[in-house]
């Protein structure tokens, strides 16, 4: 596998959703509901950890602005963002098959 | 409106126990304004609200209108700064207390942005000390021991807050 990827591997479940939810360009706070709709509330991100997120994801390149409305910075994925979530998906469906046991628990 | 002055003393890694006393006395109807560098907090009074406080450790001047655009879109109120520290407030539903970091590893960055902070000033205060010291003058000795004294509290500030880094971004 590509080393430049595995790198950002694995993601934290936070970082995972700010890049599936930026499939499509959105602004923080769009982002912010996004997550917390697609993740049924199990995963509600703070402004703080939000803006962090969004400053070290564009440094490393898996994200990229692409506009500005009213002090508010869109986004979206770059290849080099789809290639590291498409990587961590693969990672988190071979622990959801070796998880399936604790169904019967 | 009745306002009052109050000092009261936190250290920079206590900044959840600020958060705690200014949601405490926004229940007794005390709402906290503004506070300065000597640690005077202002306080309005109004009807007892139970607000959630949180400081946030920001000094990019560039990036501020879009930070805190974020924040305000996010449902929180921008109080002011003091000394990089911002200010924020958003009313607690259900008792539940809303967050701006809502994991370990972002909230360890607001801490290292800090020691970062510390740790460039650090050389530039102990030139500055060194060639007080050089002075034999009484007022001078006097202002050497203060800022001896200083440098030693700065000392401990960042041990501290290594201290508070190292323990959020230990995982279980």
């Amino acid at each position: 596998m590509d080393k430049n990827i595995n790198q950002y591997l694995p993601l934290t479940e936070s970082t995972a959703y700010i890049l599936l939810a930026l499939k499509n360009p959105l602004h923080g706070y769009g982002v912010m509901q996004k997550v917390e709709a697609m993740s049924k509330n199990t995963v509600k991100i703070g402004s703080g950890t939000l803006y962090g997120a969004f400053s070290t994801l564009e440094k490393e390149g898996l994200i990229v602005k692409v506009g500005e409305e009213d002090r508010r910075k869109i986004y979206t994925l770059t290849k080099k963002g789809q290639d590291v979530l498409k990587e961590h998906i693969l990672r988190v469906e071979i622990l959801v098959k070796n998880g399936a046991m604790t169904k019967d628990w | 409106m009745t306002t009052i002055k109050k000092f009261h003393w936190f250290w920079a890694w206590d900044d959840d126990k600020q958060e705690n006393w200014l949601r405490e006395m926004s229940k007794k109807g005390w709402h906290f304004t503004s506070v300065d560098m000597l640690s005077n907090y202002i306080f309005e009074q109004g009807n007892p609200i139970d607000y959630t406080y949180r400081l946030d450790y920001f000094i990019d001047r560039k990036d501020m209108p879009a930070y805190l655009q974020l924040f305000q879109d996010a449902g929180w109120h921008y109080l002011g700064e003091m000394g990089g520290w911002q200010y924020f407030r958003k009313e607690g539903l259900n008792g539940e207390e809303p967050e701006i970091y809502s994991d370990k590893e972002s909230k360890a960055k607001k801490y290292q942005r800090l020691m970062l902070y510390l740790i460039i000033f650090f050389p530039i205060y102990s030139i500055f000390m060194r060639i007080l010291s050089q002075s034999n003058t009484g007022i001078m000795q006097v202002l050497t021991f203060f800022m001896f004294f200083f440098m030693l509290v700065y000392v401990y500030a960042m041990v501290r807050l290594l201290i508070r880094i190292t323990s959020l971004k230990k995982k279980i």
